[in-house]
C-alpha cells in the first residue's frame, strides 16, 4: 500500500494493489490501516529432518493473528508426519488484512499442514485482504497441505498468490475448497462477495516454470449459475499435486472423473502442463460430501507416494 | 479488401480444424447438462467468457509484439499461455490449429520477419505454437486492428461450441444463430476488460466445462477432440 503508516513489523507488508481486478478496491480502510498489528500476519514454517531422521518443525516465526502451535504426531498411518494446524487469534479476515505465509519442507522430510476451522473472509467497505504464500519442497520432500474451506461473506474482497517451488523428486498436495458463501446463514448468502481472484504457480528450484492457475471469481460479471461455471453447485475445490511423472500416472489412473446426480457431486482430473503433476477439481452443493472427495483424493496421492493411505477423519471435522 | 481479409480468417471454414473439437460440449450434451437452446447458449457463454480472458488476452499480447517486431515478446505469450492451460486436450487443440495456422500465415504474408521466424521455432520446438498467438501475428501482418481481432477470437471460441452442437445437441441452426447474436452483444465489454490485462492477469474459471472436459479425456467419446 502507498499509505503504510506505523510499520510495527519487521516483515514488508505484501501488496496486490497492482492486480487490475484489485482496482476498485483500494481505498484505504476507515477501521484499521493496512499492516496494523494484527491485521498483518506472517507464519514461516520450515519442516526438516532431525538427526534421527524423524521429521520435525524446525522453524517457527509469527505474527498476530497467525498462530501456529507445536507440531503433533497424529496420523496413525504416518505417525512419522508432524501435522500442524494454522490458526488465527483475529476471527476472519477483515478490510485490510494482509497475510503472508511459508512453507518449507527440507530434503526427505514430510509434513501436514491444515487450518483449525474454516475461513472466514468478513464483509469488506473499502479495501480487501491478501495472502502471499511462498511453499518449497525440497528433494523427496512429501506435503499434504490440507485446509479446512474458506467462506466469503457479502462484499469479501479476496486475493491470494501461491508460489510453489518443487524439487522434480518432490511431492506437494495442495488443496482449496471454496464455499459460494454463508449458505445457511439468514435467506442464504450464495455468491454475494464482490471478488475472489486466487492465482497458483508452480516453478523448480532453478526457475524454470511449471504451470499458473488464475481464477477470478467476480459475481457481478459472470452468471456463475450458467452451465459450465457453478450451475447448480455452490462448493468448488481445487487440488494441485506436483509429483514426479510416475506417480501422477498412478494417481490419475486410481481417479475418477465422474458427474453423480444423486450426491449432486462432480470431479474431474487432468494432467498439469510440463509433466509437473495433476490437477483435481470437486463441485458439489455440501461442504462435507466435497471435503470427502478432496480427502479420497489426497489417500490416493499418499498411497502412490508414500504407501499408505489417508486415515479415517476426526468425527469433528 | 481488409474486411474480406478479416472475413476470411474468422471464417469457419478456415482450414485449422475448428470442426474437430467441441470444447467440452460433446460430454456436456452426453450428461444430459446441455440439452436444448437456452442451455447451449449458457455454455457457450461460459466458454466465450473464459476465452475472452486467457487465449483472448494472449492474441492481443502477441498482436502488440508482433507489432513492435519482438520475435522473443511473441514467443514468451505463446509459452505463458501454454503454462496457463490445465488441460492435455485444451493444449493439443491449441497446438494443432496454432500451427496450421502458422503454416497458412507464412504462405499468406512470405516476407513477415516475425512469421517466418516464429514457424521455424515451432517446428524446432523451441515455442509452443499456440492458435491465439498465430492469430495475433496475422492480424499484425494483415494490418487488422485489436478490435477486430479480438472479435474474430470470440466468433471462433463461440463458433466452434455452436458448430459442434448442430452435430450433438438438438438445436437447429436458427437457434444457433440467434444465440451467435446474441453473445456477440457481450463482446466490447469482454475486450474492455481484456485489452488492459498483462500476462500475468490471464484467468479462467469454468469449473464444471473443467469436469466435462476430465470425463471426455478420461472417456471413450470421440466424435471431437475435445
Amino acid at each position: 500500500m502507498k499509505e503504510v503508516k506505523r510499520e510495527y513489523s519487521d516483515m514488508p507488508v505484501v501488496s496486490f494493489d497492482d492486480a487490475p481486478e484489485m482496482a476498485p478496491y483500494l481505498t484505504p480502510p476507515r477501521a484499521m490501516y493496512v499492516g496494523a498489528p494484527g491485521k498483518h500476519g506472517y507464519l514461516n514454517l520450515g519442516f526438516e529432518l532431525d538427526a534421527s531422521g524423524k521429521s520435525i518443525l524446525r522453524e517457527l516465526d509469527r505474527r498476530a493473528p497467525l498462530i501456529v502451535q507445536q507440531e503433533l504426531y497424529f496420523d496413525e498411518e504416518l505417525p512419522g508426519m508432524p501435522c500442524v494446524y494454522i490458526l488465527s487469534s483475529g476471527g476472519p479476515n477483515i478490510d485490510g488484512d494482509r497475510y503472508t505465509q511459508n512453507i518449507t519442507v527440507r530434503k526427505d522430510a514430510m509434513a501436514f499442514v491444515s487450518t483449525g476451522a474454516a475461513t472466514k473472509l468478513a464483509e469488506m467497505k473499502d479495501n480487501y485482504s491478501g495472502l502471499s504464500q511462498v511453499i518449497t519442497v525440497e528433494e523427496g520432500g512429501y506435503l499434504e497441505f490440507l485446509p479446512e474451506p474458506v467462506i466469503p461473506c457479502r462484499h469479501t474482497r479476496f486475493i491470494s498468490d501461491t508460489r510453489m517451488v518443487i524439487h522434480p523428486t518432490a511431492t506437494v498436495f495442495y488443496s482449496e475448497v471454496f464455499m459460494g458463501g454463508r449458505k445457511y446463514y439468514k435467506d442464504g448468502e450464495m455468491f454475494c462477495y464482490d471478488i475472489l481472484s486466487v492465482c497458483t504457480h508452480g516453478e523448480r528450484p532453478d526457475g524454470r516454470q511449471l504451470f499458473r492457475e488464475k481464477f477470478i471469481i467476480d459475481p457481478s460479471n459472470a452468471s456463475l449459475r450458467d452451465v459450465g461455471i457453478m450451475h447448480g453447485y455452490d462448493i468448488f475445490a481445487n487440488v494441485v499435486v506436483l509429483t514426479p511423472p510416475d506417480k501422477a500416472r498412478e494417481i490419475y489412473e486410481a481417479t475418477s472423473a465422474f458427474i453423480n446426480r444423486d450426491t449432486h457431486v462432480s470431479a474431474g482430473i487432468t494432467h498439469l502442463p510440463n509433466d509437473a503433476g495433476l490437477l483435481f477439481k470437486v463441485l458439489g452443493r455440501e461442504t462435507g460430501p466435497v471435503k470427502a472427495e478432496v480427502r479420497d483424493f489426497c489417500s490416493n496421492v499418499r498411497k502412490a507416494v508414500k504407501g499408505v493411505p489417508l486415515p479415517a477423519e476426526f468425527p469433528w471435522r | 479488401m481488409k474486411v474480406m481479409r478479416l472475413l476470411q480468417m474468422t471464417d469457419s471454414t478456415f482450414p485449422v480444424g475448428t470442426f474437430s473439437f467441441s470444447n467440452g460440449l460433446e460430454t456436456a450434451a452426453y450428461e444430459g447438462m446441455v440439452h436444448d437452446a437456452a442451455t447451449l447458449e449458457q455454455y457457450a457463454r461460459s466458454v466465450a467468457l473464459q476465452g475472452a480472458f486467457s487465449d483472448g488476452v494472449a492474441a492481443l499480447l502477441a498482436y502488440r509484439e508482433a507489432m513492435k517486431n519482438n520475435l522473443r515478446g511473441v514467443e514468451e505469450v505463446d509459452s505463458q499461455l501454454m503454462l496457463f492451460k490445465m488441460n492435455d486436450e485444451a493444449r493439443t487443440m491449441l497446438q494443432r490449429m496454432g500451427r496450421k495456422m502458422a503454416e497458412l500465415s507464412e504462405k499468406f504474408y512470405p516476407g513477415n520477419r516475425i512469421i517466418s521466424l516464429w514457424h521455424r521455432d515451432i517446428k524446432e520446438e523451441l515455442t509452443p505454437g499456440s492458435f491465439p498467438v498465430a492469430q495475433g501475428l496475422a492480424f499484425a501482418a494483415e494490418g487488422l486492428t485489436e478490435e477486430e481481432l479480438f472479435a474474430s477470437h470470440q466468433y471462433g471460441v463461440i463458433n466452434m461450441v455452436l458448430g459442434a452442437a448442430l452435430r450433438c445437441v438438438r438445436v437447429s441452426h436458427f437457434d444457433t444463430q440467434e444465440i451467435l447474436f446474441r453473445l456477440s452483444e457481450d463482446v466490447p465489454r469482454l475486450y474492455a476488460k481484456a485489452r488492459v490485462m498483462r500476462v500475468e492477469d490471464m484467468n479462467a474459471f469454468v469449473p464444471e466445462a473443467d469436469i466435462f472436459a476430465s470425463l471426455h479425456e478420461k472417456g471413450n467419446m470421440r466424435m471431437f477432440m475435445s
